[in-house]
């Protein structure tokens, strides 16, 4: 089964040509979509280049999608590419200038109708609902309400906004390159990055035997896990520092390396990997943290 | 015949008690399996140790004096009369059993341990074998059976499943080619950060393998994420790979790099060279 729905395919906006600075309506966008089987847990797919996306569980079977519009805001290469745009028209040659003199004569005393193209395409296939924004000038901030068990994978780009999610049991792969990630009552396995943001998890619960992994350019990394959670800790940062309250028990790193090259008339080293492993009550589900410049925080839920 | 029949056989063939039909199968097997030829020659090295232990027999001179310690004993307990105590009497006849110069005390101290020893050799060599074939070939059906897990796992959809999957292979004693290919697979192609970073940490663990320097070198230049270049940049410094230099001097050269990256490969040349 496979429905496809089309959003705000085309939208037209009048903008009087002397009031092109002033603030516009953002348009909204909204959509139900329901799973080909309720019964079993669906997949939420949202990939974006440019807003942000929060989605919430809630106690339902369908998926609702709310999806807002931004106002138009150069971004700062654009204002460029127009600069150079307007220095190359500059060069043109006299009879291209002659046209364009002609053409605004044509649009004297007339207003410019601005055609811009937003378009949201939502699919379903197989208990898999996509949501894909298509490429445009335009940023959108998604609100997606999905059924609590639902699987989450999101993806979000050129925007410090962001990834939000909150209440959603399962399994979420979430990449970001500039804004923050912020999970909040999860409890599924939870891959997280974000080459600029930070990123932060509120585990309500932990589900055991499913590997973690969290990783972050710049940003710090902030979890927080259940008080009884067993967990061992995968930790790595090169220019940051590691901050726990649990009882962790630091174990030696595994990953050791020998080298006795003195029979070749080399020399013998023992070099370490960086990463830190901890052990808390035991040991257990692996997650793994890695963080270049941040630090890292694992907190006990309160 | 096939390794395990083999090691049924070893101790009969070790003691050339193999009928002619055996030998020449073991022989034919032996030919084409490197393993059994290390493990059979192993043993034969214990074998032949054993074969040079003398065996121990009694002296002339203790068995005569055994003899006459017998008959003083009978003596004695003839003139003591039925009034000795058993226990008594057993003291006796084990004192009397002992040389009685202490050299000769030591010396029977040490022949008989040499006897415990080389008795408790004998016995123990085969179950020992056994016990070593076992665990021989329960670590070989091990790794096979991670080799399959981590494949498998590697392959899921799910990311979780795929950090398994490199977690499954890391564990493998000997990953051999077909584990070392999938790993640089996940390392070059996955969707996922997380799943490339923790596919080059483990590919580390496996430096020594021929393919694994090349494929981290080689995999610098497709890399997208700043971490995961920051991830093998280190581990090519780490391993002091010098063969990466040409890659990070590719790298540097890239616009797009993130500056951060840029001062790590920068670092990372002045190590190298």
């Amino acid at each position: 089964m496979k429905t496809i729905i089309r959003l705000a395919g085309i939208m037209i906006l009048l903008w009087a040509a002397g009031t092109a600075g002033s603030p516009q309506e953002s348009q909204a966008d909204h959509a139900v979509v329901n799973f080909s089987d309720p019964a079993k847990p669906g997949t939420v797919e949202v990939n974006i280049s440019e807003g942000s996306i929060t989605v919430r569980g809630f106690e339902g079977k369908d998926v609702i999608i709310d999806a807002r519009w931004r106002e138009k805001v150069l971004t700062k290469e654009e204002q460029e590419g127009e600069a150079d745009l307007a220095e190359a028209e500059e060069e043109l040659d006299q009879e291209e200038m002659a046209r364009k003199k002609a053409q605004a004569e044509k649009a004297k005393g007339m207003k410019m109708l601005e055609v811009e193209s937003m378009g949201l395409t939502i699919e379903e296939e197989e208990n898999v609902i996509q949501v894909n924004a298509e490429e445009g000038k335009r940023a959108v901030d998604l609100l997606i309400q999905v059924p609590f068990s639902t699987s989450l994978r999101l993806s979000c780009h050129d925007d410090e906004r962001g990834v939000t999610v909150e209440g959603v049991s399962g399994e979420i792969e979430v990449e970001t390159s500039d804004g923050p990630i912020v999970l909040t009552n999860v409890s599924g396995p939870v891959v997280a990055d974000s080459s600029d943001g930070e990123i932060k998890a509120v585990f309500g619960k932990v589900t055991p035997g499913k590997p973690m992994s969290f990783s972050a350019m710049d940003g710090d990394i902030d979890i927080t896990l259940p008080l009884d959670v067993k967990a061992s800790l995968k930790m790595k940062t090169d220019e940051g520092q590691i901050f726990t309250d649990f009882d962790v028990r630091l174990t030696p790193s595994q990953q050791k390396k020998e080298e006795d090259e003195r029979k070749e008339g080399g020399g013998y080293r023992v070099a370490f990997e960086k990463v830190t492993l901890g052990l808390i009550n035991g040991g257990g589900v692996e997650i793994q943290l890695t963080t270049y410049e941040g630090n890292i925080y694992v907190r006990k839920a309160k | 015949m096939n390794c395990e029949k083999i090691r049924e056989r070893t101790a009969d063939y070790l003691a050339g008690e193999l009928d002619e039909e055996s030998l020449a199968g073991m022989r034919a097997h032996l030919a084409e399996c490197p393993h059994c030829r290390e493990e059979l020659e192993g043993l034969s090295v214990i074998w032949t140790k054993l074969g040079v232990l003398p065996n121990e027999e009694p002296s002339a001179a203790l068995r005569s004096r055994f003899y006459g310690m017998l008959e003083a004993y009978k003596k004695g307990l003839k003139k003591e009369g039925e009034g000795q105590g058993a226990k008594r009497a057993l003291s006796i006849w084990l004192g009397r059993l002992m040389p009685r110069k202490p050299a000769f005390q030591l010396g029977l101290a040490l022949i008989l341990m040499a006897a415990g020893l080389g008795s408790g050799f004998l016995l123990s060599v085969r179950p020992r074998s056994a016990a070593r074939a076992e665990m021989a070939s329960l670590r070989g059906e091990m790794d096979g059976m991670r080799r399959i897990v981590a494949i498998s796992l590697l392959k899921q959809a799910s990311p979780s499943d795929r950090l398994m999957g490199v977690s499954w292979s890391v564990r493998i004693d000997r990953p051999g080619d077909e584990i070392i290919a999938a790993l640089l697979q996940t390392l070059n192609h996955d969707p996922n950060v997380n799943v490339r970073l923790a596919a080059a940490d483990a590919l580390y663990l496996f430096y020594d393998h021929p393919e694994v320097k090349k494929g981290l070198i080689d995999s610098l230049a497709g890399q997208t994420s700043p971490l995961v270049q920051v991830s093998l940049i280190s581990l090519l410094v780490e391993i002091r790979e010098r063969r990466a230099v040409e890659a990070l001097e590719r790298l540097i050269q890239n616009e797009k790099l993130n500056p951060k990256v840029k001062k790590l490969a920068e670092l990372g040349l002045v190590q190298l060279s």
